[in-house]
């Protein structure tokens, strides 16, 4: 690969971003599911359990970045295909691969976008990050990660977005409960523990617990690298099943 | 060869389930002909695009574009090509213009070459005042000159159209072939699938008829007429009504229609020479005076419909 192919694929994979972020990420349904749902569920925990809305700000970041990564990129592939984009998409010079990651590129930057708008507010209330550069980063690989998660379902060769919503949703709201952002992994259940593991939103919630309250269960370092390792585990195993499944969609 | 084939299809074939859809198809294409793919609905034309374009793989065989296996090497291929699927649109919530922004990205054309070539495009298409439209608010002639434009953005030097004036009004589908005949002008080549034998006949300066997955004769339009054309009309008109029992009982050999003084034989190239002495015949012993005399060969059509049907269809 040369240095001119790698420049031509970036910016083919940035058009996409951009198209992406223009049809998908200012539509109702993406501000319901990537802001909205997060704040009503934080909402009900947080009055529920008698917390400071402040103080459990930082879990709605982690809620945020969840959701608004992962939401959108399962319909994208189902969406395009019913509408025939697809293909038009494909008889260009690009591959399956480059519109994968310019639909992750694109719910990753909507999920950074939503989760520092967050950390915003909460400078505003006074709730201050202790390290900024690990929150960043922190934010970065696991909307990074969800995205590419969100995508896993993309690769169902549906052309009905329903199908595809249901699947994600029946996965993604349990992995939200066991992750640890509303009972801190310390007070889990010994048996729900392997669960919380099994999260990638898990060491989201961890590593923000470290940022804003230094009362992390896992080291924040291990937690940014596990983020990392599923990042790529979920990267690859898009890329792959997506590929897979790409005829029957044609 | 006399010019190079910058398209080459090898045995392709390609079945689905026990549908076997492309049954060893070969073909070449020279540089700057129009190539046309007849075939009734579900000959296959479709799926032989698709497979050359490299959008579905082939069970067996190869396609090549200017030397490149589409397989292969597809991203190499295609920055030479231009497309209009029939089974594909523009992204209906972009306007004209970002879906035209949008495909010149993929190509990695620079700005300033990109919007001009845009503007032009949209001139010769005349879709230039509608340009901030959305797609999903064009016309269906609209939205198939967009796709035109989208597929001729990258100025590529071979130009594949699946049934691009299917269903058009007759405006829209003459600016396309206008356009396409301009394109050929410019040394462009271009492959087409329809199953509109005129606009063929009008267009291609070679065809292949494929019917059941096969390519079941290919060639220049004259060259079909002359090999597979069995009929000739003969159109009279006199210089008074005739009877048509008249006539069918003097002229054996063709199928006669009459209308008032306007008599057109259809008979078989076989035939021809009977036939125009049993006229002889009937001019003379009817005294009749022959104001106008047409004779014309087999058309494309002809050839076509013969062809199918021979074909079992």
């Amino acid at each position: 690969m040369t240095f001119l192919s790698i420049k031509n694929t970036l910016s083919k994979i940035f058009a996409l971003c951009l198209k992406d972020a223009k049809l998908y990420y200012f539509k109702g349904p993406t501000v319901v599911m990537g802001i909205l749902m997060p704040m009503f569920l934080w909402l009900a925990f947080s009055i529920g359990a008698g917390y400071s809305l402040v103080k459990t700000l930082p879990m709605l970041i982690a809620i945020s970045a969840f959701f608004a990564s992962s939401s959108i990129t399962p319909i994208i592939m189902p969406w395009e295909t019913r509408q025939r984009t697809l293909e038009m998409l494909l008889s260009r010079p690009v591959t399956i691969y480059t519109i994968l990651l310019g639909t992750a590129l694109a719910s990753t930057l909507f999920g950074i976008l939503i989760s520092l708008g967050l950390v915003c507010i909460s400078l505003l209330l006074n709730l201050t990050p202790q390290n900024p550069l690990l929150l960043f980063l922190g934010v970065a690989i696991s909307s990074l990660c969800y995205s590419f998660m969100g995508l896993l379902f993309a690769a169902i060769p549906t052309d009905v977005p329903a199908d595809v919503v249901f699947l994600s949703s029946a996965i993604r709201l349990p992995l939200v409960f066991v992750s640890g952002v509303f009972i801190p992994l310390q007070k889990l259940p010994y048996y729900i523990l392997p669960l919380a593991y099994s999260s990638p939103l898990t060491y989201l919630s961890d590593l923000l617990r470290s940022i804003y309250y230094g009362t992390s269960f896992l080291n924040p370092l291990l937690d940014l690298a596990i983020l990392s390792f599923l990042t790529v585990m979920f990267a690859f195993s898009t890329l792959i099943t997506n590929k897979a499944t790409l005829l029957k969609r044609l | 060869m006399a010019m190079k084939a910058v398209v080459e299809v090898y045995r392709l074939t390609k079945t689905f389930g026990s549908v076997r859809a492309v049954d060893s198809v070969s073909f070449f294409v020279r540089r700057g002909e129009i190539f046309g793919i007849l075939g009734p609905n579900g000959a296959g034309k479709t799926t032989t695009l698709r497979i050359t374009i490299g959008i579905i793989p082939p069970d067996e065989g190869e396609a090549y574009i200017l030397g490149y296996n589409v397989h292969k090497e597809p991203i190499k291929a295609r920055m030479f090509i231009g497309v209009v699927p029939e089974i594909s649109n523009p992204y209906p919530d972009l306007t004209i213009w970002d879906n035209l922004m949008l495909v010149g990205k993929l190509y990695c054309l620079p700005k300033r070459v990109l919007v001009e070539r845009a503007r032009n495009l949209l001139e010769a298409l005349r879709i230039q005042d509608v340009r901030n439209r959305k797609a999903k608010a064009l016309s269906k002639g609209m939205r198939r000159r967009l796709l035109l434009a989208m597929a001729l953005i990258s100025d590529p030097d071979i130009l594949f159209l699946d049934e691009p004036t299917s269903g058009l009004d007759v405006i829209s589908a003459r600016i396309i072939r206008s356009l396409l005949l301009e394109l050929k002008k410019q040394g462009k080549t271009i492959v087409l699938s329809t199953h509109n034998i005129n606009e063929a006949g009008m267009l291609c300066d070679r065809v292949a008829i494929m019917n059941k997955g096969r390519i079941i004769a290919s060639g220049t339009p004259e060259e079909l007429k002359i090999k597979f054309g069995k009929y000739i009309r003969i159109l009279l008109r006199f210089n008074k009504e005739v009877g048509i029992d008249v006539i069918k009982n003097k002229v054996r050999n063709g199928n006669v229609v009459v209308q008032g003084a306007k008599v057109m034989i259809i008979c078989g190239l076989s035939d021809l020479e009977n036939v125009l002495n049993e006229i002889a015949d009937f001019i003379k012993s009817h005294n009749l005076e022959v104001e106008e005399f047409q004779a014309s060969g087999p058309t494309l059509e002809d050839v076509f419909v013969e062809l199918i049907q021979g074909d079992g269809q």
